[in-house]
């Protein structure tokens, strides 16, 4: 009896190692290139596991580049920026959500609607903008302009709709104001929401290429995936391929152990918010 | 705990805003570049230096971008009124920088003494006014694996060569092994002006540029031959490189020849089997790139004397045209032998003097104000007669139709 039901069973464990395989394959190949010397990756015979190991893309990597330089902007640049967005978000969301004002669903719907919009149109005139307040070359320019998200108001306003208004009243007949149930009592029951927008605010702004590649022209301004662009030669010569797989491991890196560490929060915000992936 | 955190964060948000500007002492040059980055950053600081020693009130400040992204932030800079003061062009866009207004008439505050080679100088005149400078020039050659020569018992290629001489050595090259491909020739916009060229019957556009004449019979002969090498099976398809560069291939010594840029001699120099250039074979004619690229000045610059006094020293001093020609970062477009001779005593190849044979039959692309869209159309239907979804007919009358629209 019991052997009947392990064949299903087993079929479905085979079937989801196939597709964590398929998943997981291009990242392993992209440490065994960044561990391989040059001649190696345009062997016609592909090596899985590098023979030999060398770890000499990571320091011609370092090298070429000033990474602590590029690697400190980027995570400034994503911190602060995720940091920011859900300072601007949670406030936004509160208010689209926890106080009645006239017109505010239509606004709610105006800023929601600008997710409609894509974010390549809007490069140009943001980048007039941020010439005209005399903002390139710095973080201001870099962080700014994220920090307005209606994907994160939208996420959290659905999640502050689900607090009971019980706990707000209470506070108010004691005598709090909207800062003091927006910080004391809301915020910490939306935790997972925020830890979700977080991931994602930070994945946007760590990953981010185009708007980066438009602001941040001076070398000591440069965001990692802007510097893993400019090694990546043009068709007038070769592109050393050990050395931008390193630059990709470091670049998805700080990414991956976010969603190891965030991973229960990860899933309760979608659960909470009722947002699928 | 949270609330320090917090504060500590908020508190550099807000720095953000605020960071001052950095203050500007004396006249400061933007320099925009896509041929230095990103393997001749340190070779442009050395002209910068030789720069600024000669100029002590003038600071050269450099950008770089990689030339994929280079014509999309210059345009954002055009758009957003604050175009770098010089800037690099290539010949195929100039047209359309000069005819927008982008580019300042420097003829008043140019010397007249600098050597530019004159076809180079006249590139960049539009309209009787010099709107920019001749940086360097590069062509195309035949690169070929001298062992696989050696191989195949076959003569290397001479001077003489047509390419129905390159199609035999390509079949009995390919015949050495089931992973050997015999030639590699792009099939894309930029080869298919040369190779009309070197057909000598077929031309783009008619002699007042009133029409486009892309789809005459002697243009599908051309794209038909540049498709054929696939066809033929001594070329490889782009299914068949599977994400493995034409230049990879060669310097993996599995390609018998290849049609590419001088540019490569640097990415050569290791590899670990013979080669050397000759110049391309003809159809019915013999025809070579010529590849220049020019350094402008910004019609809206406050610093006009400036910015061309830099542009003219960045083209035509004895230290820029030293510096590229022993890098092997292009070559100057100056009339100055001696300026070359160390480059045609560096091997490999040894056959450097192929490159100055090549510019005996120079051939500009045709160019037109709406450049890009002209290279993306052809280059589309390229890649749709390369897949089988159109034979070369079809796709050139297509060509032709979307051209006569773009030179209206």
């Amino acid at each position: 009896m019991k052997q009947t039901n392990m064949l299903p069973r087993l079929l479905t464990y085979i079937g989801m190692l196939v597709l964590v395989m398929l998943a997981v394959l291009p990242f392993v190949w992209m440490l065994s290139t960044s561990l391989k010397s040059q001649e190696y990756i345009l062997s016609a015979t592909p090596q899985l596991i590098p023979d030999p190991i060398t770890f000499e893309s990571y320091t011609k990597l370092a090298e070429r580049i000033d990474l602590t330089r590029v690697i400190f902007n980027s995570l400034f640049v994503a911190v602060i920026g995720t940091f920011g967005q859900l300072v601007v978000a949670s406030m936004a969301a509160y208010a689209f959500s926890r106080i009645d004002w006239r017109g505010r669903d239509t606004v709610f719907l105006l800023y929601l609607s600008t997710m409609m919009v894509p974010a390549v149109v809007l490069v140009i005139p943001q980048f007039i903008l941020i010439r005209s307040f005399d903002w390139m070359n710095s973080y201001a320019a870099l962080i700014v302009p994220s920090l307005f998200s209606a994907f994160g108001t939208f996420l959290l306003r659905q999640t502050f709709k689900t607090i009971p208004k019980d706990f707000e009243e209470a506070a108010f007949v004691d005598g709090a104001n909207h800062f003091v149930i927006f910080w004391r009592i809301d915020l910490p029951l939306v935790k997972p929401a925020l830890a979700t927008l977080a991931v994602f605010g930070f994945m946007g702004l760590w990953n981010s290429y185009l708007w980066p590649l438009f602001v941040a022209r001076r070398d000591e301004m440069m965001t990692l995936p802007v510097v893993l662009a400019t090694l990546q030669a043009g068709p007038r010569s070769l592109t050393e391929w050990n050395m931008i797989m390193a630059g990709a491991i470091i670049t998805v890196l700080p990414i991956l152990l976010i969603y190891v560490f965030a991973q229960r929060w990860f899933v309760q915000g979608f659960i909470s918010s009722g947002i699928k992936g | 705990m949270y609330r320090k955190l917090s504060l500590i964060l908020m508190l550099l948000l807000t720095a953000t805003l605020v960071l001052p500007s950095v203050a500007q002492e004396n006249v400061t040059l933007r320099y925009f570049t896509f041929s230095a980055a990103p393997d001749y950053l340190e070779e442009l600081d050395t002209i910068i230096a030789a720069f600024e020693l000669e100029n002590p009130t003038i600071t050269v400040e450099v950008s770089s971008a990689p030339f994929s992204d280079y014509f999309t932030l210059l345009q954002a800079d055009v758009v957003g009124n604050d175009a770098p003061d010089v800037f690099e062009l290539n010949y195929e866009n100039f047209v359309t920088y000069a005819a927008n207004g982008t580019l300042l008439n420097i003829d008043e505050y140019l010397t007249g003494e600098a050597p530019y080679y004159p076809r180079a100088l006249e590139a960049f005149q539009y309209n009787g006014e010099q709107l920019a400078l001749p940086e360097t020039f590069s062509t195309v050659l035949l690169f070929y694996n001298a062992d696989l020569f050696d191989q195949a018992e076959l003569d290397y290629p001479t001077a003489e060569w047509t390419w129905s001489d390159a199609t035999v050595a390509a079949e009995a090259i390919s015949a050495l092994g089931d992973d050997v491909w015999g030639l590699f020739s792009p099939v894309q916009f930029w080869e298919f002006y040369k190779k009309a060229a070197q057909n000598g019957e077929c031309f783009f556009f008619n002699d007042d540029m009133t029409e486009s004449t892309i789809n005459s019979p002697a243009c599908v002969e051309t794209i038909e031959m540049m498709i054929s090498f696939m066809t033929n099976g001594y070329m490889p398809t782009a299914a068949q490189l599977s994400g493995v560069s034409d230049s990879e291939l060669f310097l993996s010594g599995k390609l018998g020849m290849l049609v590419t840029g001088i540019w490569m001699f640097g990415a050569f120099a290791d590899a670990d089997f013979a080669w050397n250039v000759e110049i391309e074979p003809a159809i019915n004619q013999k025809a070579h790139h010529f590849f220049a690229n020019g350094v402008g000045v910004s019609s809206t610059t406050d610093y006009p004397a400036e910015a061309a006094l830099w542009a003219e020293f960045l083209t035509a001093s004895e230290t820029a045209a030293t510096v590229r020609v022993e890098s092997g970062w292009e070559l100057p477009a100056l009339d100055q032998p001696e300026y070359f001779e160390s480059y045609l005593t560096q091997t490999p190849p040894d056959n450097r003097e192929a490159v100055f044979m090549a510019l005996e039959s120079p051939v500009t692309p045709p160019v037109i104000e709406r450049q890009n869209e002209m290279q993306d159309a052809v280059n589309g239907l390229i890649g749709q007669v390369v897949d089988g979804e159109l034979s070369a007919q079809e796709a050139l009358d297509q060509a032709k139709e979307i051209l006569d629209g773009l030179i209206q």
